[in-house]
């Protein structure tokens, strides 16, 4: 298959997830009807679907390791992001949902969520097979949200203070930073089934000839990808911290 | 200062013991006025040395095929020259200022630890004895400031200069660390009422991020230089390629923190800068929230741009990609500085004393540094550039251009301040346009140089077209920045005996430490105006139009514990130290080797033993507790419980290593054995400086008068104690359960 056929039939238009999105959608206005921020909720659905039913997803499915890895920034940093964002201010969780709401708990899922999908058993299972695929796409969500509650939290009483945002993400982007530099300069596989692929679109000669990637540097791609563009989002978000913190006449906690 | 001798002097009755303590005084001081004018005394010192090294090195090559140097030499004295200008000079100036100026502008009586400060200082002599001392132990290093490997190991370099460089390196790693903790344990726990976060001059809010690098960087470097120790006194193989070591490892260990570095050496530049340009443009600062957040930015960028040292190493066109697009991205933030300072300077009445044009001399010439920084993240460019003398004009525009012209603002500005007597205008203008010309001729040139195509690190060169007149040039313009130098100091010292009464506030300025006498008394303020906005000096002289409170208009603020802060920032430095020892044990891990593996362990006995150190932790909380309800016999009795544990941890440590050496396993044996002595060796090495500090504790509560007040300090140890249980769960992990899940 050359690069161009490719990018134009590996779309799942078939996909469960259609269905799915247009059913979040309807919820969601049925929900908050005009008290929603409904643009956030569109990107967010919008990239959700891109990270699932585009080429990324036929790449991420057995091809390469940086395409996964994509995959993966988009469902845990962006989507889950995106969707607080788009929840209405006067949002509050469920009462049994408020043990969720600790910073320890925040900081380990959105760090877990990087660490755990990489050891090299899930990393594999999770791309051989369906099963356990929606599984980690759902715990990818969820752990993204858990994380991004502490900062963009709808009431603005039930985020960190500026400060400790910005301690909490640092932390969070160094601790992501390690397992990116791990995947850059580790000298073996870790994700094996990328090395070997199972060439059911007849992809493989394209891949590894016309764009270069051999399985090495395609593992080192993708460990690039979890250090610097996600660093990124992080800085980005303490840029946010530091914005909100400057702007801010009078703090409603104690002033530091 | 004066005011000490004024007090003695008038208490004339003082007899001969205590005549030689004043004289001792500034031996053993502790107060952070004198420890900074210590500081600023030893980077002035050092400066005239590495300048004297530069010159022979100028000398040399100021014509073709020289012979003044043996290669040899040449290298010797290049190495010392990047080392001392670095690690001597412009950190020790840096700090010296900080010292003096950050508890001053924030309104504090004297840094959060003021014996550590001392300590901080004392180390920075001791390191730069210990370099120079290789001289006479068989010759100075001669493998570059960043001592490269192979090329530094024992089998190319058999001299004990790099021993004495790696250890030099580590003491005064040390004394930055310990300098950035105090620095972040009194921004945030001792600033005057009012003084909030959002209030501090820009000099200070820079300095506070700016040790947040080093806290970050500099255990890297230390972890580095105890590899490459380990490799050169007890035969280790981390770096060594041909028993399965890494030299490229050694150059991201040392990037890694060699670009952090440069924000280190630059972000003080950068303070003093944001302090002066106001002052003497008679504006506020232009978007301080920008100049601000621009520095957070920076740091954290930073830490993720190293790999463009690289890209002429081979690490892949990916790698080298990601790092162009980080590289090139830091200069946004910068720019934003670049952007913030010409705005202020744009329609103020600038004043143009030497304070200011050193800055404009700064702004200009970092600019040019910058965009040939930009021009090194280009890769195809910094392929053909990199060897090339166009790189030594980049780097020394940032550092001799940028930096070194910074300081001598903070100099020209600051020195009234410390004396309580103006530096004279006329030779301060004289220096000032000597060292501006001497610079520029010296390194303009050097660009050119490099495009046609001469290679650094040469002791000599060929005589090829305009090689010869350029070169010439260029050492003509180091001797005119020589006499700039040499003006400088004469003028301080002249100024310091006979310059002109300064006063309090001789350039209006805006900033606390303007609010005290020049120079400040020993407990620097006698009375503290009010805080309410950035520039409380504004304030003060025009009551009529204040400038608009920052944050909410509050005179409280909280400040959390110094002590707690204090080791809070140390285990961030540490765990840094320990990241880079897993890092490089998984690195290597990875790779088995011939030769002893995981497999020699005992990882049943060793389980035993971490429950041990693990249930430690537990006692020491039940201590704490105990201590808190004042029970003083049951906290005893946890803290002894505590110590044996952790006792017995060390005695199965010990265990460890005996069984292993039983068998002819050493730290040379194989890359494992490297790797694995290191690691755990440096946590047990953790595990006793604890245990020592637990020891300290018991000892004080069994004298008995141990109740209120050291509450916090032994909740601080507790904090130390636990950080190094956890270190132990990642290394337990790593080296013993990892192996079991293959």
């Amino acid at each position: 298959m050359t690069t161009y056929q490719f990018f134009t039939t590996a779309w799942r238009w078939n996909s469960t997830l259609l269905p799915f999105t247009a059913l979040a959608l309807a919820g969601y206005f049925l929900a908050f009807r005009r008290r929603g921020r409904p643009a956030y909720l569109g990107a967010a659905l919008a990239i959700f679907l891109f990270a699932l039913i585009s080429p990324v997803n036929a790449l991420a499915n057995g091809y390469l390791f940086s395409a996964h890895m994509v995959q993966h920034i988009l469902l845990v940093l962006i989507v889950p992001a995106l969707l607080l964002l788009s929840l209405p201010r006067s949002f509050s969780l469920p009462r049994p949902l408020l043990a969720l709401t600790h910073p320890f708990i925040g900081w380990i899922a959105g760090v877990g969520a990087m660490w755990l999908w990489h050891a090299p058993a899930l990393c594999n299972a999770a791309t051989t097979s369906s099963t356990v695929f929606a599984i980690q796409t759902t715990s990818l969500l969820l752990m993204g949200s858990v994380f991004w509650w502490q900062v963009l939290a709808p009431r603005d009483a039930e985020r960190l203070s500026p400060a400790a945002g910005i301690i909490y993400l640092f932390t969070a982007c160094t601790a992501c930073s390690v397992l990116g530099i791990i995947l850059t300069f580790a000298p073996v596989s870790i994700c094996s089934v990328y090395q070997q692929p199972v060439d059911r679109l007849r992809m493989l000669g394209t891949i590894r000839g016309d764009w270069g990637l051999t399985s090495d540097r395609d593992q080192q791609i993708g460990g690039l990808l979890m250090w610097v563009p996600m660093c990124l989002i992080y800085l980005t978000a303490i840029l946010a911290q530091l914005a909100r913190w400057h702007s801010d006449p009078a703090p409603a906690r104690g002033e530091i | 200062m004066n005011g000490t001798t004024a007090t003695l002097a008038e208490a004339t009755v003082l007899d001969v013991d205590e005549h030689w303590h004043h004289r001792l005084a500034w031996l053993s001081t502790v107060d952070h006025k004198r420890i900074a004018v210590l500081y600023l005394l030893a980077g002035l010192f050092f400066f005239v040395v590495g300048g004297i090294e530069a010159l022979f090195m100028r000398l040399q090559l100021a014509l073709p095929n020289n012979h003044f140097l043996q290669p040899d030499t040449y290298n010797q004295l290049f190495t010392m020259h990047g080392t001392t200008m670095i690690f001597l000079v412009i950190m020790p100036l840096s700090f010296g200022f900080v010292n003096y100026f950050l508890p001053l502008q924030i309104g504090a009586r004297d840094m959060a630890f003021p014996r550590l400060n001392a300590l901080g200082f004392w180390l920075v002599p001791f390191g730069g004895i210990l370099l120079h001392f290789s001289v006479l132990a068989g010759g100075a290093p001669a493998v570059g400031w960043f001592s490269y490997t192979p090329l530094s190991e024992t089998p190319y370099s058999s001299t004990l200069g790099v021993d004495y460089w790696a250890v030099a390196l580590f003491v005064l790693g040390i004394g930055s660390i310990s300098f950035a903790i105090n620095v972040i344990a009194t921004v945030i726990s001792r600033r005057a009422p009012g003084m909030t976060m959002r209030r501090l001059p820009l000099f200070t809010w820079i300095n506070f991020v700016n040790a947040f690098i080093i806290i970050l960087a500099l255990p890297v470097l230390n972890a580095g230089l105890a590899m490459l120790l380990i490799d050169r006194q007890l035969e280790g193989h981390f770096f060594l390629p041909f028993h399965g070591g890494s030299a490229v490892l050694w150059q991201h260990i040392f990037w890694a923190f060699g670009h952090p570095e440069v924000y280190i050496m630059v972000l003080p530049a950068f303070g003093i800068v944001s302090e002066v340009i106001p002052v003497f443009s008679r504006k506020p600062i232009f978007g301080y929230e920008f100049v601000a957040g621009s520095t957070v930015a920076i740091a954290i960028l930073s830490m993720s741009v190293w790999g463009h040292h690289m890209f002429t190493v081979g690490m892949g066109r990916a790698a080298d990609s990601f790092f162009a697009i980080t590289s090139l991205l830091i200069a946004i933030p910068t720019g934003v500085k670049v952007l913030s300072w010409t705005a202020t300077m744009l329609g103020g009445r600038i004043r143009f004393d030497v304070p200011m044009l050193c800055c404009i001399a700064f702004l200009i010439q970092f600019l040019c540094a910058g965009i040939t920084g930009i021009s090194h993240a280009v890769v195809p460019l910094d392929w053909q550039t990199k060897n090339s003398y166009f790189l030594i004009a980049h780097f020394h525009f940032v550092v001799a251009g940028g930096i070194l012209f910074a300081l001598m603002a903070g100099v020209q500005y600051w020195f009234p301040k410390m004396s309580g007597r103006m530096l004279s205008e006329r030779l301060g203008k004289w220096a000032f346009w000597l060292m501006v010309l001497g610079f520029n001729m010296t390194f303009i040139i050097q660009h050119f140089l490099g495009l046609y195509g001469m290679p650094r690190r040469v002791f000599t060169y060929p005589d090829l077209p305009h090689w010869a007149w350029m070169n010439m040039l260029s050492t003509a313009g180091a001797f005119f920045m020589a006499a700039a130098s040499l003006i400088l100091v004469w003028n301080l010292v002249v100024s310091f005996f006979r310059g002109k009464i300064a006063g309090d506030n001789p350039w209006n300025a805006w900033t606390l430490e303007w609010a005290t006498t020049s120079p400040p008394p020993h407990e620097n303020f006698d009375a503290l105006p009010a805080i309410r906005s950035r520039r409380p000096l504004w304030d003060i002289a025009n009551p009529d139009r204040p400038d608009p409170v920052v944050g909410k208009d509050t005179s409280e603020i909280e400040s959390p514990d110094k002590n707690k802060v204090g080791i809070l920032t140390f285990i961030l430095s540490e765990a840094g130290f320990f990241a880079v020892l897993l890092l490089a044990y998984l690195f290597f891990y990875a790779r088995p080797q011939p030769g002893p593996g995981p497999r020699e362990l005992a990882v049943g006995r060793t389980l035993v033993f971490s429950l041990c150190l693990f249930a430690s932790s537990f006692t020491f909380w039940r201590s704490e507790i105990a201590m808190s309800k004042r029970h003083r016999g049951s906290m005893l009795g946890w803290l002894a419980l505590t110590i044996a544990l952790g006792g017995v941890f060390l005695i199965g440590q010990g265990i460890e290593y005996w069984k292993l050496f039983q068998t002819g396993v050493d730290v040379s044996t194989n890359l494992f054995a490297t790797t694995f002595f290191t690691l755990t060796g440096f946590h047990g090495l953790h595990v006793l400086f604890g245990l020592v500090a637990l020891l300290i504790f018991l000892w004080l509560a069994w004298q008995g008068d141990f109740a209120l007040g050291r509450e916090s300090a032994f909740a601080a140890a507790g904090y130390y104690w636990h950080f190094v249980d956890i270190v132990w769960v990642f290394v337990l992990l790593t080296v013993y359960i990892l192996p079991l899940l293959r």
